[in-house]
């Protein structure tokens, strides 16, 4: 590109939707940025409207937009391929999809006859967009970066969290437990570079957002038990599997998560739960009055990513070291 | 009727019923709903393999949820090997583009629902002197300006949406950070009808940035989304411009609702050799006219422009005619000075002028739209032809969005007989206005019959000529 010869400065420029206005805040005033000004409405009859008060002309853009909300998950993934369209439109130079829990990534696979592979659609929607770019955070299953023709960036929590377990928590008495199967390969990477054990459940799942019989794999016995897991949705399986933990003889048992997306009756089953702590990153925002709740701010991270992006530098430093 | 898969979206089950029931079919089983985060699941419960694959769904209600579910039901089809995906969309959202974010035509953003409604353009038309000999006096200024001031006022807690608007979020910007002049006068524009939240006010009424504001146009975005997700073909029905096709790389198939419409005006309409077409824009003039040809029946049209500067003339010259402007220093509004002074506080001189081109005396009107949404427009329009002298108003409508307080101003306004298709469920329409002041035509028909014909490859150009 030939950048050099071009008069405009070829700035970052921020842009957020309605979905997580508080990350947006911090990924800006980390970077030391301002957002720009644009207006996201719905209008009476629903539709979504973008208002862009700025110019966006050969501008690095970048547009945060976590998936979240019960009721409004779709708007919230139409305003953002409406803001992408309307920055393609107004000629921007890069478009690049800030989505910190990308929304509908369970639904990664044919699991069943003609069940649809929304995470293919939504891939493949942001592209036709115009989206030139995506940076995201602990996708469900990493090969969703295949449905891509663009280049995705999955950046970790892992090293944030890392150190969290290191000045937050009991680390010498703790083991980390991965809830189910599939999550034994993040978990494992993690007690690695903890220098902990690690011990696994395994459940025997039913039917979607349903958690039937766990068995545990290894000893917990009175041990501080660390639950890791890349969401917490309905919190069924973390409510379980802190239940058979405590019931073979653990002290304690926290959980830590990525995505805090807490729907349903999460809530509640979290207050009678005998969890003694509940953690999670801010990739989603986190309305829930329960007072076992801590979190963990990742905006620095996404910052640094944006940054690193913009000046042509690598972004695999991140995916080991967290962000200040 | 082999091979032929039919499949509801969540938004119009009764529709697709009449549909099937019309083409001797049942409609094939497709569990709908959300996952407790929100997100749409769908299960198609029966094989669509090498079948012919119809999804119809209007985009109405929720529009994005309903617009997502059928994205996701044309991939779930086509990944399931479905040999054609077509989306039946009776109302196709987003086929509106608004350039501005609220005028009288288009959606305000937040309204809030009141006992009474003026139904005043603003500012008003002025009255011909060829019908009344003393210019009527407008209504009063004063109560006017008072609602003006105590809607900038409200905050935006005060604001009672009757549907669930989300907060409007601005971008926080530093006292010196640029702001858009783009409406201005956007708070004194209708002042009495529309409470806006005073922080979009502020994104749009500031006047130290010389960038234009604008909004995002969707439609290419929407036909490329339908594209991607592997729709083959589009049905829909009077499209608000036609020139929206063009943004589609597949056929799509645009069926006319006039047929049916026309159709009620003969059979339904007593005397309807005397009634006139009304157009309630320059927009739709062409469609109103349409049918004020085929029936050959007199045609009228409301005109609404913004000038920059004030109009110079004798009151009523220009009004009749639509000729040129004769020149001269009296003012054509003279009663609206104190509006026009409240919109000139900007450097701009805007003014909208409201005016009925043709003669409804004594007459009774039929006005044509192809969509009504908060239905400021054709309440507006109602009031307008009865001022002028107009006995009856029949309002004929394709698309009943009827979105906000829509129900309520018709409810309230001088439209006694309001005539609209069921490309959207009208059942609220019917439970609010009341059965004798709703006639609900069925487009079910038209929609079965196009299926059938490119289902079996056959021309459909008849559908739009003849009404079933």
């Amino acid at each position: 590109m030939e950048t050099s010869k071009r008069m405009s400065t070829n700035s970052i420029k921020l842009l957020a939707g309605n979905s997580h206005p508080e990350l947006a805040q911090n990924i800006a005033r980390t970077l030391g940025l301002r957002l720009s000004n644009i207006g996201v409405y719905q209008y009476s009859n629903q539709e979504t409207s973008v208002t862009i008060g700025e110019s966006i002309r050969d501008e690095d853009v970048y547009i945060i937009q976590t998936g979240t909300g019960e009721q409004e998950i779709n708007d919230f993934l139409m305003e953002l391929l409406i803001i992408i369209h309307a920055c393609r439109t107004a000629s921007a130079r890069r478009i690049t999809a800030v989505i910190p829990n990308f929304p509908y990534a369970r639904q990664d696979k044919k699991d069943k006859s003609r069940a649809p592979i929304t995470a293919k659609l939504v891939a493949q929607m942001l592209e036709t967009a115009g989206c030139d770019h995506v940076i995201t955070m602990d996708l469900h299953a990493s090969q969703i970066q295949g449905f891509f023709h663009i280049p995705v960036d999955n950046l970790y929590a892992e090293p944030s969290v890392l150190k969290y377990i290191q000045h937050k928590t009991d680390i010498g008495n703790a083991i980390l437990v991965s809830p189910d199967a599939g999550g034994a390969k993040r978990v494992a990477s993690l007690a690695d570079k903890l220098d902990l054990n690690f011990a696994l459940i395994h459940k025997e799942r039913q039917k979607a957002n349903e958690v039937s019989r766990m068995v545990l794999v290894g000893d917990v016995t009175g041990k501080s038990c660390l639950l890791i897991d890349d969401m917490a949705d309905t919190c069924g399986t973390l409510v379980k599997a802190s239940d058979t933990l405590l019931e073979h003889g653990a002290k304690e048992v926290l959980a830590i998560v990525t995505h805090g997306i807490f729907s349903g009756s999460a809530e509640q089953k979290l207050k009678n739960s005998k969890l003694s702590r509940i953690v999670c990153t801010n990739t989603v925002p986190v309305d829930l009055d329960v007072n076992i709740l801590d979190q963990i701010d990742i905006s620095p991270t996404l910052a640094e990513a944006i940054r690193r992006l913009h000046n042509g530098e690598s972004v695999s430093y991140l995916f080991t070291h967290a962000a200040i | 009727m082999n091979n032929i898969v039919v499949f509801a979206g969540s938004s119009h089950l009764d529709l697709v019923n009449k549909i099937c029931e019309n083409l001797g079919i049942e409609r094939s089983q497709v569990k709908l709903g959300k996952f407790s985060n929100g997100e749409t699941s769908i299960s198609i419960e029966e094989s669509v393999r090498e079948k012919d694959v119809y999804v119809i769904q209007s985009g109405c209600g929720h529009v994005n949820d309903n617009f997502m579910e059928l994205l996701i039901l044309i991939n779930a089809c086509k990944t399931a090997d479905a040999s054609r995906v077509t989306a039946v969309m009776p109302y196709f959202s987003y086929s509106r583009q608004p350039d501005i974010p609220y005028t009288a035509k288009g959606a305000p953003l937040i309204s809030k629902p009141k006992e009474k409604y003026t139904f005043e353009s603003h500012p008003g038309t002025p009255i011909p002197q060829s019908m009344l000999t003393v210019e009527k006096p407008m209504s009063p200024n004063s109560s006017r300006l008072d609602a003006a001031s105590s809607a900038s006022s409200s905050g935006p807690q005060s604001l009672q949406s009757p549907t669930p608007l989300r907060p409007v979020e601005l971008r926080p910007t530093s006292s010196t950070s640029s702001r858009i002049p783009m409406i201005p006068n956007g708070k004194a524009e209708h002042p009495s009808e529309q409470e806006q939240d005073s922080n979009a006010d502020a994104l749009f009424n500031a006047s130290n940035s010389s960038y234009k504001l604008w909004v995002a146009q969707a439609g290419t975005l929407i036909a490329n989304l339908l594209t991607t997700s592997g729709a083959d073909h589009v049905i829909t029905m009077d499209l608000h411009d036609s020139q929206f096709q063009g943004f589609f790389d597949i056929p799509v198939d645009n069926l006319y609702c006039k047929p049916i419409t026309q159709a009620y005006i003969q059979h339904h309409i007593p005397n309807y050799q005397d009634c006139v077409v009304v157009s309630p824009d320059a927009g739709g003039a062409k469609r109103a006219a349409k049918i004020a040809d085929v029936l050959e029946l007199s045609f009228a049209m409301i005109h609404k422009e913004r000038r920059s500067q004030l109009l110079k003339g004798p009151p009523g010259a220009t009004l009749t005619s639509g000729g040129g402007v004769p020149v001269s220093t009296k003012p054509l509004i003279e009663s609206l000075d104190i509006r026009t002074s409240l919109s000139n506080n900007g450097n701009n001189k805007y003014v909208n002028t409201t005016m009925l081109v043709g003669d409804v005396r004594n007459k009774e009107c039929i006005i044509v739209d192809d969509l009504v949404d908060t239905s400021y427009t054709i309440t507006r329009a109602a009031k307008l032809l009865k001022d002028q002298g107009a006995t009856k108003i029949y309002a004929l409508i394709t698309h009943g969005i009827f979105s906000g307080d829509a129900l309520n101003r018709i409810g309230q306004s001088v439209i006694d007989k309001i005539i609209v298709t069921n490309s959207i469920p009208q059942d609220e329409t019917i439970k609010v206005l009341g059965a004798d002041r709703v006639e609900v035509l069925d487009v079910s028909n038209i929609f079965a019959e196009a299926i059938r014909r490119i289902h079996n490859g056959e021309s459909i150009s008849i559908l739009f000529e003849h009404g079933w």
